[in-house]
């Protein structure tokens, strides 16, 4: 296939956190807020004057304060950040919008929190005056008590502190402008995404999750005008000729925000035609859709929820429909099997890892390949040994189907 | 000092004499079995390794065939 | 000569040897068996105090274990048969009484029969709670579904007992699926759980999440949790592990699952409300499930002896921290404390336990009896414990003189809930689950763990026993800046690391040396009982 025109300047974005659009946002006169997880809206972060920035941690190989803070027995993707935050990479940012939705990121955002108390020495680790971090707490389940409180949250711990640091406009008006923002950025990634639907699909599972990562990582007014360009790009874009893939498969798992693990995957022969982990397009690029006289935060608190599939999710309901939905995504993208991946030492994702691996093959007939992974992926040799295996026991599978 | 001839009181003495050996072999037996933790030793050598074997041989249910219907319980929703 | 040996003889049996090595030392390691952990022999502690164990003790919690089996189960022979059934019943049961010595090994006076009463109201109650699983098991019924399996609530075992107080009045009772098969089994005989730990990794699961939710889940994947109830309660009490471990649970039960998931952010005043709703729709969960609504007198009731169970607690404790008369060990307090809470109130034997305990400590108070005189530190000891080695206070003192004040656990539930008004006790109930076990501490902000200061402060302690439960993501999160803060603060303070109920990842003989370590190199002691320094008991319960 023809390469993608800014592919190399979305790669080239993704090298930090700071990057050129972010740089450039901030001499806009905006302020930079950052969010690590799903359940924090990032489109209340894109409200006029600020921006959101999912935090990430690129080539951070080696965490060594992080971990003398941290311990090793703690995600590495927690570790990498705040390894970041201590080298000063996130300076830039004029506020975190901290959740409490898993452990390790949790204390990661406690770490780089100003709490001005006797008991425990700030760090002072982002060098910026202007930086605040307040936390929201976030609901365990779908029902009519988690959506108020979830907007009664958004709005003590997100909203006004916003309006009350840096004067940003909370106003509903506002809010739904921004919410048509965001709906046109999930509009053209999922224009651009349903492109690996196809039978010969016109883009890789690599391309699409650069593409999906600018979209978090920059201001959305900065990263838009690539994106339309991306997607009329996609329209003409021709496939190879011959398929060069061996098999589909839906990439699926925690925390992900690293675009060499679907190279690495797809090297082996399966494509990654959906990416149902944190970071991933699945959940995220859903548009918001605002009912009649709904408020818009009050819809945008119930999208959040009902859109997440996240293992964080108590009622029995949800556990158990979460598996079909990704047997829904395996049939809908045409995938051949499923890859779920966690990173080591998330509780949430090994557990939910383990009963996938059976109950998706059980009840669905989908293979799964499970692994482990770290943040970033030392142990490739490993990891290409495993999924050539799996690509190979997928085609004796269709072969022995008559396929 | 007078030797009661009473039958009855010879038996109740005997009885008694009788009852206070038993009392005291009893509990130099415990004492034996306490202090030399006996109890302990003949249930760590012997009991536990016993059931150990028994539970391991028991023959358990295949829990990975558990069903996992998705419409066997209804959503517990309940408005406040 | 020979007569001051006779004396001291004389002397040593009457008292018993004194504690110290300047003094001629009792040396209770060498008491020890090698590896097995079991005694050559019992310690002789003087007349008065070997035959009140024997007699009080050890005698009379195997008669009451008996009696207690005849006194709380519908059938006695259900029990024998749920003994055979279940691994964690008969590998844990017999041994109870090598958990006493263990936990009471070298209290002497009032210090031996006052922690004695906290392991006894904790056997009893454990009895309680294995009868009620048996008696409603429908495993040992032939599959039937009997009264008492229709009266029973399953709740995951941080789900704290205080929610189901409004059915018991109509004869429900609540069983923490996991805190007999999983939480008691590893202080009594820490060999059981393995079995549960390497069953769930069998499935795939990795060796890193908290061992706790391991076992928990592993209990599910050996078939080895009673089927006792028709419905079960779980709750994201403490971390992300809890909350996943019901993914398995849920899949391996197969029952009506209602999960209550409480704030993080307990802080907020914002959060009460929700929490409070997520009570109620709990307790509607229930209503609809058995057809009984809630009673109001029978919460009420319940929730008044349980706050003065509470006031007997805050008793204790101010002797604790203002007197050196307090006569309950590190151990015996802490598990004490979380039993009680745990369970709740479903009899009354934490009362009678508490009352027996206040007299004997009053006793200590009027008296001027100090029950640990080698006290050289007084520890406060933070974080979650090794269950496999819960006794490591009992090591502790007798080793350098380390007596334990205080725990964190037992601080979680520091608080009375209020039953006066409906609202009111719906308020404190919200409040009292946010804090439940091993949240007060552990989430909600990273500051709450560094009460530890106040805590301190408030016990008047010296010392601070870490402990480092290696696979605990919260703790190991804060690892840094504990270290930062203990140097800034010239605390001592020593690491104790541990895989809660996994006694393979750090042996109790690893967390003596550590110990050991810090009070030679650190704090450049000599042992009280240089002969408890070094022992193998690799095999032990």
């Amino acid at each position: 296939m023809k390469d993608l025109k800014h592919l190399i300047f979305f790669e080239k974005l993704l090298q930090e956190a700071n990057n050129d659009l972010v740089k450039q946002g901030k001499a806009d006169g905006n302020r930079a807020i950052g969010y690590t997880c799903y359940f924090m809206p990032e489109v209340l972060l894109d409200l006029p004057g600020c921006f959101s920035v999912r935090l990430r941690a690129p080539g951070c190989t080696s965490p060594d304060i992080a971990t003398y803070y941290l311990s090793g027995r703690v995600c590495h993707y927690a570790r990498s950040l705040l390894e970041r935050a201590l080298e000063g990479g996130y300076n830039f940012l004029d506020a975190q919008m901290g959740t409490e939705t898993c452990t390790a990121t949790c204390r990661f955002q406690e770490h780089i929190q100003q709490k001005h108390l006797d008991s425990v020495d700030d760090m002072r680790i982002i060098d910026n005056d202007d930086f605040f971090c307040t936390f929201t707490d976030i609901p365990f389940k779908n029902t009519e008590n988690s959506y108020q409180h979830f907007e009664t949250q958004l709005r003590a711990h997100v909203l006004e502190p916003l309006h009350e640091h840096f004067g940003i406009d909370i106003s509903d008006e506002t809010l739904l402008k921004t919410i048509e923002d965001h709906n046109e950025v999930c509009r053209l990634i999922n224009e651009i995404g349903d492109y690996r639907k196809l039978d010969n699909p016109t883009i890789t599972g690599y391309e699409f999750h650069v593409i999906q990562l600018v979209s978090l990582a920059c201001p959305k007014y900065l990263i838009l005008p690539y994106l339309r360009e991306t997607a009329e790009e996609m329209k003409t874009r021709e496939p190879d000729q011959k398929k060069n893939f061996r098999c589909k498969v839906v990439l699926a798992g925690s925390e992900n925000d690293d675009p060499d693990f679907t190279k690495l995957v797809e090297s082996c022969g399966a494509l990654v035609v959906c990416d149902r982990f944190c970071y991933g397009a699945v959940e995220s690029r859903i548009p918001i859709e605002v009912k009649e006289g709904q408020s818009p935060l009050r819809a945008i608190a119930e999208h959040y929820l009902k859109t997440s599939n996240c293992p964080r999710f108590m009622p029995q309901d949800e556990m158990r429909a979460r598996k079909k939905r990704l047997a829904d995504l395996a049939k809908e993208y045409h995938a051949d099997g499923i890859i779920i991946a966690s990173n080591k030492f998330c509780e949430y994702w090994s557990y939910e890892r383990v009963i996938d691996t059976f109950i998706l093959k059980r009840d669905y007939g989908i293979p799964v390949c499970s692994i482990e992974k770290e943040y970033i992926n030392s142990a490739s040799g490993q990891l290409r040994t495993r999924f050539q295996a799996f690509v190979e026991s997928i085609e004796i599978k269709q072969i022995q189907e008559g396929n | 000092m007078k030797k009661c001839k009473c039958k009855l009181g010879s038996k109740l003495g005997k009885f008694l004499l009788k009852f206070c050996g038993i009392f005291v072999a009893l509990n130099a037996v415990l004492f034996i079995v306490f202090f030399f933790d006996l109890d302990g030793k003949l249930l760590f050598n012997v009991v536990e390794p016993f059931l150990k074997k028994h539970y391991d041989d028991m023959e358990r249910k295949d829990v990975l065939k558990e069903p996992y219907d998705l419409d066997k319980f209804p959503k517990y929703k309940y408005d406040m | 000569m020979a007569k001051m040996n006779l004396a001291k003889a004389v002397k040593d049996f009457w008292y018993g040897k004194p504690h110290t090595a300047e003094e001629g030392g009792r040396r209770l390691g060498d008491l020890y068996e090698d590896k097995t952990g079991l005694l050559k022999h019992r310690e002789w502690r003087g007349v008065k105090d070997t035959f009140y164990y024997m007699y009080n003790i050890w005698g009379y919690n195997y008669v009451h274990m008996v009696l207690d089996i005849l006194k709380y189960s519908n059938n006695p022979i259900d029990f024998l048969k749920g003994t055979l059934r279940y691994r964690w019943m008969g590998q844990t049961y017999l041994p109870v009484i090598h958990w006493f010595e263990r936990g009471l090994q070298g209290m002497r006076g009032e210090a031996l029969a006052a922690s004695a009463w906290h392991y006894r109201a904790m056997v009893s109650a454990s009895i309680h709670q294995i009868c009620n699983f048996f008696n409603a098991d429908t495993r040992l019924h032939g599959g039937k579904q009997n009264n008492a399996y229709k009266h029973t609530f399953y709740a995951n075992e941080t789900t704290c007992g205080t929610l189901f107080y409004p059915w018991m009045d109509a004869g429900y009772q609540y069983i923490p699926m996991e805190m007999i098969p999983y939480f008691v089994t590893c202080h009594v005989n820490s060999h059981t759980v393995l079995n549960y730990i390497d069953a769930v990794q069998s499935l795939g699961l990795p060796g890193d999440p908290c061992p706790m939710c391991q076992a928990e889940s592993g209990l599910f994947v050996l078939d080895d949790v009673p089927d006792s109830a028709p419905l079960i309660i779980t709750c994201n009490e403490a971390c992300d592990a809890s909350v996943s471990t019901h993914t398995l649970q849920d899949w391996f039960a197969n029952k009506p699952l209602f999960a209550l998931p409480l704030p993080m952010q307990f802080d907020d005043p914002l959060v009460k409300k929700y929490c409070m709703n997520e009570i109620e729709e709990c307790w509607k969960f229930i209503e609809e499930q058995t057809g009984v609504p809630f009673s109001w007198e029978s919460m009420k009731k319940r929730l008044e002896r349980q706050n003065k169970l509470q006031r007997d607690e805050w008793e204790k404790w101010e002797v604790a921290s203002k007197t050196d008369y307090y006569p309950i060990n590190g151990v015996a307090q802490a598990l004490f404390r979380i039993y009680s809470t745990q369970y709740g109130i479903q009899g009354d034997f934490w009362e009678e336990a508490s009352e027996k305990v206040k007299k004997i400590m009053y006793k200590c108070v009027e008296k001027k009896i100090n029950p640990f005189p080698q006290t050289r530190h007084r520890v406060i000891a933070w974080s979650c414990a090794p269950l496999y080695y819960s006794n490591w206070c009992t090591w502790a003192y007798n080793c350098w003189g380390l007596n334990v004040i205080i725990n964190m656990d037992s601080l979680m539930f520091d608080m009375e809930i209020r039953t006066d008004s409906y609202e009111n006790m719906l308020e404190d109930m919200a409040t009292y689950h946010m804090w439940a076990p091993m949240r007060r501490m552990a989430v909600g902000g990273m500051h709450h763990i560094f009460e530890l200061w106040d805590y301190m402060k408030r016990f008047n302690c010296d010392m601070v026993a870490m402990y480092d439960q290696l696979q605990c993501k919260g703790m190991q999160g804060v690892h840094g800046l504990f270290e930062d803060e203990f140097r800034k603060r010239n605390i001592n303070a020593f690491w104790m690391p541990h895989a809660l109920p996994d006694c393979r990842t750090v042996s109790r003989a690893e967390i003596r040396r550590q110990i050991n370590d810090y009070m030679t190199t650190v704090m450049h002691e000599e042992p009280l009982d240089p002969s408890l320094l070094d022992f193998d008991d690799s095999m032990t319960w």
